[in-house]
């Protein structure tokens, strides 16, 4: 029960560090990754935004673009009726000359002239748009939503707009996206940095006080609020200080029993010795016998301590094949009953049973072990004569144990001590056992599911095991 | 000593197998038994502890759980499949009680916890070794000296009176007088009469003994259950009282 190096196993805490300087420390962090992702959405959310808006701007402008080329193909209808085909050629060339937003152009019936600044269209009735590269710049070209239609006759007559105007546009709308994208997300990564960077000292604070726990600080806790409203993180260090309360106290009582243990082994043991060191000293027979007899009884007492606290473990621990059947309380309390009247009215003593049936799930040996724990303390620690009484029953749904005894009794405040391990209230008393057999009980109790309380029964102390009521099946 | 005079009732030498591979274990179980009068055949692991219990005959066969070659409780089952039905005492670690359980299914009529008495160990393979082969459990009247239980009935006599007891009493009475003539120890009587698996600090049994023998012996008789110091009880057979 070497306690030399009790933290080995929290040394666990140390690996997950962030070991990462700069951004990758910022990006280690679940604040800023979160802002990231936020900032991503906002970013993806905007580009649809542009993307959908130029759609829009698109379809608005190649409408008015159509309605005003349809209108001038109408003008030039009329000037055509007006006139006759003799004279477009001219009006095209004059038009295209007083530009007015249009270009034109005009192929002759037989196709060998052609006028004005359009390219050839590709379809001879209707809408087309048609690409022109600008003279000199071959990375860009002008586009023209153009209509075109055949002339009475013969001659086709394109009437187009450019339509790059558009572009200037779109650019604008696009601009004006992206800096209030790039507003946006600056505001939302500052806004969220603001808001973690509480949390985040807080997040240190809280891997700071496990690290010094992991290094041997076990008074160590997280510094809490005071006044504020508590959130999630005052939660989680509330808890963790409740777990560090409740780890220290173990600790402290493990460091305890095995001190204790030590203690309690080296009385019988240290006698031992002293009598061996007799028995080579001396040459009677009948004397050596003696000897040798307290020795054997030293040695059962460290055995008996030894069988008490491997026995502790065994029932605190689950691997134990333990048949969990029905048993009547009742019964197992008529017979320990039986078995110890002998014993307790030897001594003057008096023993009153009260049963009732009261059925539950469990181990008849391990309840019987309790009940032959708790009558053994009661006959250890009460004077000749005392009143002593056992019962069983459903009492409040629960169903129910008890010894009560009319001897002195334990004070209140030492209710909970006895009930650990190794503690004895008055150690100055020899052969009082290891003082082992109330935490047997407690842990019986645990592992039962049953309510164990100590309580005055003025006088005297009276102890009850609650259990839950075996289940109807 | 009681032991002795133990050894000298026995009217033909049994045997018993030990097998345990700590050699310290083994010799010192083994004188211990050959003092008290039965001859010991040992063996220091599960392989050839098997070869001897199917090639010979042994009363009891002392097996402990953990063995090199082939644990205790595999042995034992290919014993039983071989339909040797010796009996078997195991010998478990101190505090390893699911062992136990899981002993007595396998095959096992008795189980050892480490470290135990040799006049314990003695008890236990005699109890086990003398068990009459017809049956004494199921024979309906036991008799000991005048004292006659009836195990139908539920009723003791002794020189014809009836005697009351409480169930208690009645059961160990009829525990011993089934082991007549043998020693029994507090343990045995603990664990089969009142089914604990554990040791309670009061001693129960021996105030129960003395009730018993209160009711059954009739004033100025010497007692008919006789107490051996360090060793137990016994009831009839020739064991002398020891003071």
């Amino acid at each position: 029960m070497s306690l030399a190096r009790p933290l080995d196993g929290l040394s666990a805490l140390r690996a997950p560090v962030l070991r990462w300087r700069g951004l990758g420390r910022l990006l280690a962090r679940t604040g800023a990754r979160l802002a990231l992702f936020q900032s991503l959405v906002v970013v993806l959310a905007f580009v649809m935004a542009g993307y959908i808006s130029q759609m829009a701007i698109d379809h608005i402008y190649r409408d008015q673009v159509r309605r005003e080329v349809a209108g001038e193909m109408v003008s030039m209808d009329e000037e055509y009726r007006d006139i006759g085909a003799t004279r477009i050629p001219h009006i095209v060339a004059k038009r295209s000359r007083l530009w007015r937003g249009f270009d034109y152009r005009w192929t002759s019936p037989d196709g060998r002239t052609a006028i004005g600044a359009l390219p050839p269209a590709p379809v001879v009735d209707g809408w087309s748009t048609v690409r022109k590269p600008r003279p000199g710049d071959t990375a860009h070209a002008d586009r023209f939503l153009v209509m075109t239609k055949r002339m009475p006759d013969g001659a086709l007559l394109s009437v187009g707009q450019n339509l790059s105007a558009e572009g200037s546009e779109t650019a604008a709308v696009s601009r004006a996206l992206v800096v209030s994208g790039l507003l946006g997300v600056s505001f939302c990564l500052v806004m969220s940095y603001l808001f973690s960077r509480g949390a985040w000292r807080r997040i240190e604070e809280l891997v700071g006080s496990a690290r010094a726990v992991a290094g041997g600080q076990l008074e160590a806790r997280v510094p809490t609020r005071e006044g504020l409203a508590p959130d999630d993180l005052d939660e989680l260090g509330g808890a963790f200080n409740a777990m560090l309360d409740r780890l220290e106290e173990l600790i402290a009582q493990v460091r305890q029993v095995s001190s204790d243990i030590a203690h309690d082994l080296r009385t019988p043991l240290t006698r031992v010795r002293q009598r061996l060191d007799q028995l080579r000293a001396d040459d009677d027979a009948d004397t050596r016998r003696r000897a040798i007899g307290r020795i054997e009884a030293d040695l059962d007492e460290v055995l008996s301590m030894f069988s008490a606290l491997l026995r502790l473990a065994e029932i605190e621990s689950d691997g134990r094949i333990a048949p969990e059947g029905p048993v009547d309380l009742a019964q197992l309390v008529q017979r320990m009953a039986d078995t110890y009247r002998p014993d307790i009215e030897a001594a003057g003593r008096t023993l009153e049973v009260e049963a009732a049936p009261a059925v539950v799930r469990g181990d008849a040996q391990l309840i019987n072990q309790a009940i032959a724990n708790l009558l053994d303390n009661v006959l250890r620690h009460t004077p000749p004569g005392a009143a002593i009484r056992m019962g069983a029953g459903a009492q409040n749904g629960a169903m129910v144990l008890s010894v009560t005894d009319r001897g002195p009794g334990v004070p209140a405040e030492h209710r909970e001590l006895v009930l650990q391990r190794c503690r004895r209230l008055d150690p100055s008393r020899p052969g009082s056992g290891a003082g082992l057999g109330l935490a047997i009980v407690a842990a019986i109790a645990r592992r039962h599911r049953a309510r164990l309380t100590l309580s005055d029964a003025n006088p005297g102390l009276n102890v009850v095991l609650a259990f839950p009521p075996a289940p109807k099946s | 000593m009681a032991r002795a005079n133990l050894a000298e009732s026995i009217q033909s030498v049994q045997r018993v197998l030990v097998v345990e591979d700590d050699p310290d274990t083994l010799g010192y179980i083994a004188d211990g038994l050959e003092q008290n009068g039965w001859r010991v055949a040992t063996a220091d692991d599960g392989d050839s502890g098997l070869l001897q219990a199917t090639d010979q005959a042994f009363d009891v066969i002392v097996v402990d759980r953990l063995l090199p070659k082939l644990d205790g409780l595999s042995l034992v089952r290919r014993l039983r499949e071989r339909r040797v039905q010796t009996p078997v005492i195991f010998l478990t670690a101190l505090g390893a009680i699911a062992d136990r359980v899981s002993g007595l299914d396998g095959g096992g009529d008795d189980y050892l916890v480490k470290p135990f008495s040799l006049v314990e160990l003695n008890a236990r393979v005699s109890a086990l070794a003398r068990r009459p082969a017809l049956g004494a459990a199921e024979r309906t009247v036991l008799e000991v000296e005048d004292v006659v239980l009836d195990r139908l009935t539920r009723t003791v006599r002794r020189a014809g009176a009836p005697v009351d007891l409480l169930p208690m009493e009645y059961r160990l009475l009829e525990f011993l007088m089934l082991h007549r003539g043998r020693p029994v120890t507090r343990t045995m009587l603990l664990e089969q009469v009142w089914g604990f698996d554990f040791d309670p600090r009061t001693n129960i049994v021996e105030t129960h003994i003395s009730r018993l023998r209160g009711k059954i012996t009739p004033p100025g008789a010497s007692p008919l259950i006789t107490t051996l110091r360090g060793a137990g009880y016994v009831i009839g057979g020739t064991a002398r009282p020891h003071a």
